[in-house]
């Protein structure tokens, strides 16, 4: 379908949808429907944090609860409308989001799930125990208020109904707005491989936060809205466990990460749920919720994008395999390249020192790499060279030493702080967001300092960064796979996308560790070729190879580590006839 | 005052014992495999079930049903991890996360739609009290007590003495090295998971005299579960014994000292407290 057709079965859709209570009357299918509309503005909430960005919410009901209670409250104590009320939940929310986020964001992501379980338990307990807002016994909504909009309290289902359906579909716009912009595949890259999006300058936590800070508030908009429409709360009611774990239901087997996955799910398990209670009355107790929990088995072994990524396969003809690299792309069209100049010393590694446990890694590592230079690093196994890499990155924290880029210090600064500094870097085993496609996997290379998380959630990428994007795919001979997900491509086209991916915004150093491992020669003549090409363009590379070959051929100078220290540096020639080199190395 | 802190310590323990028994399963196969088990406390459930009917049914005592629960239940495991494990593995921890997750469900409303809602409980013959450290205690909780010991020094023994004891600890620290060695990885992650709900459902058999069943109690010790392995370091056998001790002893404690409402918040909070500054443990190495 075109976009245009697609845009009029929408509409069509939606003013459908909202003109179904004239024609049905039904008052239990109203109800139906206008659950469905709450669950699937909720499960979209979490399919923020929960599909993007992978971060698994166990205790979103405390959200959905703290937005019902504030609206509850402030209506039944100062009689202030649940219009205001719903934004005061909805900034309490996000006040809680962001503890409960800070603190375990940072650790494997089974922690943060348990830690927002918890959590659930112990506001559900505090608001139990909390004469304030009712305890146990809850806030009846004072019903003088009704049949006023500016009340949000209605006689009728038809007014509910539409109120929900508004409230799913500004979630589903929202979500829409964040699949399509930069965000969305940031929070992707975040939820695939940290370690990558921190190398490429995305500050993961801060995405994270962002990401359930917004699923804080729709969840909380949700409770407010619900609230008003039962007219009573509790905490079982808006806060139990059960409502926390139904709306991961409902996301998971509608399909998390998508934009219609939470809808498509609220409709087919909410009508579920109610039509086996309606039907079965006591007998079938729980049995809807078993096949429920049999289908989130299959989605997890089967289809990870759930019933959405069903009806995918059915519309989608088979990907074809990516194919080959078209035999010596490009390979005419070397333009000559123009005579470089070596300037002062841009990145300068003084005395570094890393221990593990007992282990010595780094004894002191010293050394000095010059603005438009290509620098070779060579040495056996366990001489330090990567760990050399993870300490200027800030992967790993160093015991001692500094290390300037450009004059300033990098020590100390997280991963992301270093990347904007100006320092990219491919790993050993080459790390690609494998669920992208290529061409969304470089343009997360794109410099991200002074990124706005505005300006990433409002626009796709700009002009300038798509046209660098695709001067480097076709300088790299990867325009043909540029649509492919990168879990297709070959191993050499892997480690091409890799390397450019990390040469797209220019940064002043770009650190390659062991690009050659594993390729065939020809596509090493290749690799070598467009480091070249890019070092003409003003970027300063730092190789690790055990290739002797193309490092003698690529570098301008190479510096040898051993046992964690930098014993000879010297133009290639020299290194390779040094007699401590050749000890330490070949062991002659 | 005194006395009562004693007497609430007494308790604690023996009901940190028990935590710790309940935890065993989760943290050994969370050591084996890196791999959290949210249905872990199900088992508990399921095996609970299946000691009150062998008493309703068949009358027998829920002691001398753990010769047949705890077979019953290692076979158990090692039928969830063949049919729903084993095809994980291989992606992302989320998907790990979610088929447990999915488990869960199945499991515990599966108990609902075949038991009911109704809350139900083994009228064993009153074992009557015996009087430790100065206070009284159930005769039945002393009992779980002990079997917890005994689980743990058995788990121990099995580890350090015998040959798949020892091929376990080689998988837990690297599955490849294992591969290479020859050590049947899947054949030992099985093994993992029969012992893991084997130990929950001997958990399952002891708590059974004093502790009611319901469909929803899988839920009432997921957490304490959880917490007890977090507190202690999760991944380590010792760990599940002092953070189930720990627990039970500060639910016991601070519930009999400030309020009984809000005892489980004590453990909630901790629980939050320790994995926010210390995630490894009491006894993990800090990172």
């Amino acid at each position: 379908m075109s976009g245009r057709r697609k845009l009029a079965a929408l509409g069509l859709g939606l003013t459908a949808a909202a003109l179904l209570p004239l024609v049905v009357r039904d008052a239990f299918f109203l109800h139906v429907m206008i659950t469905v509309f709450f669950f699937g503005a909720l499960a979209q909430a979490w399919n923020l944090i929960g599909g993007y960005a992978g971060q698994i919410s166990f205790g979103h009901a405390v959200f959905f609860g703290l937005g019902g209670y504030a609206g509850a409250v402030l209506l039944d104590h100062y009689g202030i409308t649940p219009w205001i009320g719903m934004w005061v939940g909805a900034a309490v929310s996000v006040l809680v989001s962001v503890l409960i986020g800070f603190p375990t964001f940072h650790l494997r992501r089974h922690f943060f799930a348990l830690a927002t379980m918890a959590l659930g338990e112990i506001i559900r307990i505090l608001f139990l125990n909390w004469p304030y807002v009712g305890g146990a016994l809850g806030i009846y909504y004072p019903l003088q208020y009704r049949n006023r909009f500016g009340y949000l309290m209605w006689d009728r289902k038809a007014p509910y109904y539409l109120t929900a359906l508004t409230l799913l579909v500004l979630a589903t716009a929202l979500v829409a707005v964040v699949d399509r912009a930069r965000v969305g595949r940031y929070l992707n890259a975040i939820d695939q491989d940290e370690g990558t999006a921190e190398m490429l300058g995305i500050p993961a936590r801060k995405y994270k936060m962002y990401a359930m800070g917004l699923s804080a508030v729709v969840a909380s908009l949700c409770g407010t809205i619900y609230a008003s429409y039962v007219l009573y709360i509790d905490p079982y009611v808006v806060m139990g466990g059960q409502v926390s774990l139904f709306l991961v239901v409902v996301a998971l087997i509608g399909g998390r990460g998508t934009v219609w996955g939470p809808v498509l799910g609220a409709v087919v398990i909410v009508f579920l749920n109610e039509y086996t209670r309606y039907w079965l009355g006591g007998v079938g107790r729980g049995l809807d919720f078993v096949i429920f929990g049999a289908l989130v088995m299959l989605v997890s072994i089967k289809e990870p994008r759930g019933l959405v990524g069903i009806l995918d396969r059915f519309r989608r003809e088979k990907v074809a395999p990516a194919p080959a690299v078209p035999q010596a792309a490009g390979a005419a069209i070397v333009d000559p390249l123009p005579p470089r100049e070596i300037g002062e010393p841009v990145l300068e590694v003084t005395t570094v020192v890393k221990r593990f446990g007992g282990v010595q890694a780094l004894q002191g590592a010293t050394l000095e790499v010059r603005r438009g230079e290509i620098f070779g690093l060579i040495g056996p196994n366990g001489a330090g060279k990567s760990t050399l890499f993870d300490c200027i990155t800030g992967v790993q924290r160093p015991d001692g030493g500094s290390v300037l880029l450009r004059g300033v210090p990098v020590f100390g600064r997280s991963t992301h702080a270093v990347a904007w500094v100006g320092i990219s870097r491919t790993f050993q085993n080459m790390r690609l967001f494998p669920g992208m496609t290529a061409w969304e996997n470089l343009m997360c290379g794109q410099e991200h300092r002074g990124e706005s998380l505005w300006s990433a959630t409002v626009s796709a990428h700009s002009h300038q960064w798509r046209e660098e994007g695709e001067a480097l795919l076709a300088l790299f001979g990867l325009g043909h796979i540029r649509d492919l997900p990168a879990s297709n491509l070959s191993y050499g086209q892997q480690k091409l996308l890799s390397i450019a991916t990390a040469a797209l915004r220019k940064p002043a150093v770009v650190l390659l560790d062991e690009p050659a491992a594993g390729v065939n020669p020809r596509l090493i003549l290749e690799l070598g070729r467009h480091i070249r090409e890019l070092n003409a363009r003003g970027i300063t590379f730092v190789i690790i190879e055990h290739n002797m070959d193309m490092i003698m051929d690529l570098a301008d100078r190479v510096a040898f580590m051993a046992e964690g220290r930098v014993v000879a540096v010297g133009p290639p020639e020299k290194i390779q006839r040094d007699a401590q080199v050749l000890d330490l190395y070949y062991g002659r | 005052m005194v006395q009562l802190f004693i007497e609430a310590s007494v308790n604690g323990v023996v009901l940190g014992l028990i935590y710790a028994l309940v935890a065993l399963g989760l943290s050994f196969i969370w050591g084996v495999m890196d791999l959290v088990n949210l249905a872990h406390t199900e088992f508990l459930m399921l095996a609970m079930y299946a000691t009150y009917w062998l008493w309703a049914l068949g009358k027998i005592e829920p002691a001398l049903a753990v010769p047949i629960v705890v077979p019953v239940f290692f076979g158990l495991g090692w039928l969830t991890y063949q049919l729903l494990i084993r095809n994980v593995l291989r992606f992302h921890m989320v998907a790990q996360i979610f088929a447990t997750f999915g488990l869960l469900f199945l499991l515990r409303y599966g108990a609902f739609t075949a038991f009911g809602p109704n809350v139900r409980g083994v009228w064993a013959t009153d074992s009557g009290s015996v009087w430790l450290l100065g206070t009284y205690i159930s005769t039945s909780k002393v009992v779980a007590a002990g079997v917890s010991l005994a689980a743990f020094g058995a788990l121990a023994l099995f580890l350090r003495r015998t040959k798949p004891g020892k091929a376990l600890q080689a998988v837990a620290q690297s599955r490849e090295v294992a591969l290479a060695l020859g050590i049947p990885v899947e054949r030992m992650f099985a093994l993992a998971w029969g012992l893991g709900i084997a130990s929950v459902a001997l958990a399952g058999a002891f708590l059974s005299p004093f502790y009611q069943v319901s469909p929803m109690l899988g839920d009432a010790f997921m957490l304490v579960a959880f917490a007890s392995v977090v507190l202690g370091g999760f991944g380590r056998i010792d760990g599940a014994l002092v953070g189930g001790v720990c627990i039970g002893v500060l639910e016991n404690v601070l519930g009999t000292l400030i309020s009984p409402t809000f005892k489980i918040l004590f453990v909630f909070a901790v629980f939050v407290l320790m994995l926010v500054f210390r995630p490894e443990g009491l006894l993990g190495e800090s990172r």
